[in-house]
């Protein structure tokens, strides 16, 4: 299931001058857009692993690059989101 | 009557203009090889017009109006936006509006519901194998979105029976027209995902078998099977489906096949056998 608004933000922000402001400044673009709390976190935290399972992958790897991280990371990242919890399940 | 001149695809991936300077050597030459002949085989037909199947990589569409096909029947479609694509020498392409219009006439008429665009932005999907092929002029382009990219996607027997319809349109349509198809995108490869840059090449090089044996009915027993596992980039291959299907499902010959690691993809060029579906 797609979470509609943060799918609007990242196909918004194909607009090269939307994602110029968004670099400069995040909050003031995210403030436009009815996110969840939780989902406006995950934004802010760069948490792959949960917006991956909110919106198209073609939109979250775009978003990525075009917030500057690099593609190395993203990989990495993306990679891990399979990896089942258990270490954190571990530690209750 | 329209002539159908030929019936090709061909890989698409951004990595191939973002990441070239980066690719090996060989891996460059490989892909220059392949879209040399492709493009050498589509001006020996000598087109007229150019009907083209790729995806919408979100330039067009979004999820409060995602078309499963859409048909662009405008006089100019828009070039590529993506910034990385700037150097592609064509901001406007041309259309070709009476073609388009008889394809969504013949597909309504026969129990297809296609979308309609008169101003569509032609991405990279579409760009990447025009410039790489070397089809300068272009010829006027009539193209027919595939939603690839967003589930759900149409079925790949609906896919195949839209290229059957194509080339039916192409045959009826009333006037003296030379009309090539180029499908574009696959083979497998992951974005986004997290197996984000496997290529099954097991999957693509038995996917390349099923294509040139032809029949289509082992064609959608393997994908059914197999489609799921190979990426979610490998949707894709729904629009070789079509062309599949506008050839009548007769083989193809494999122009070429790389699996390309930097490119994230399993590179496939392909032109089908259309002497053959003449007489079938």
């Amino acid at each position: 299931m797609r979470d509609y608004w943060l799918s609007k933000l990242f196909f918004d922000l194909q607009s090269p001058p939307l994602a110029d402001e968004y670099r400069a400044g995040r909050a003031q673009v995210l403030d436009r857009y009815p996110l969840k709390p939780e989902v406006r976190a995950a934004v802010e935290s760069d948490d792959v692993a949960t917006l991956a399972a909110r919106v198209n992958p073609y939109l979250l790897r775009f978003y990525f690059l075009m917030a500057g991280m690099p593609e190395d990371e993203f990989l990495r990242r993306i990679r891990a989101s399979a990896t089942p919890p258990a270490t954190k399940a571990a530690h209750g | 009557m329209a002539e159908l001149t030929g019936v090709y695809a061909a890989s698409h991936g951004p990595m191939i203009v973002r990441n070239w300077e980066k690719l090996a050597p060989a891996e460059r030459d490989g892909l220059t090889s392949a879209f040399s002949e492709l493009g050498r085989r589509m001006r020996a037909g000598r087109p007229d017009a150019l009907i083209m199947i790729s995806p919408d990589h979100w330039v067009n569409f979004f999820i409060d109006n995602l078309p499963a096909i859409c048909v662009g029947v405008g006089e100019t479609h828009e070039g590529p936006p993506e910034p990385w694509l700037k150097a592609f020498p064509h901001r406007i392409l041309a259309g070709h509006p009476a073609l388009a219009g008889h394809i969504v006439r013949e597909a309504l008429e026969h129990g297809f519901e296609p979308s309609v665009s008169y101003r569509l932005a032609l991405d990279h999907g579409f760009c990447i194998p025009l410039w790489k092929a070397g089809l300068d002029p272009l010829p006027p382009i009539v193209p027919v979105v595939f939603n690839d990219l967003e589930p759900p996607y149409p079925s790949v027997t609906r896919c195949f029976d839209w290229g059957a319809m194509l080339a039916q349109a192409v045959a009826s349509y009333p006037g003296k027209l030379r009309v090539a198809i180029l499908a574009t995108g696959g083979l497998s490869h992951s974005i986004g995902e997290p197996d984000m840059g496997r290529i099954d090449e097991a999957f693509d090089r038995d996917c390349i078998r099923c294509f040139e044996r032809g029949d289509p009915a082992a064609l959608f027993g393997f994908l059914k099977q197999r489609l799921p596992g190979a990426g979610n980039g490998a949707s894709e291959v729904r629009n070789w489906v079509a062309a599949h299907g506008a050839a009548r499902g007769r083989g193809f010959e494999l122009i070429r096949y790389d699996p390309i690691p930097n490119v994230y993809v399993g590179c496939g060029f392909a032109a089908w056998n259309l002497k053959d579906a003449a007489r079938s």
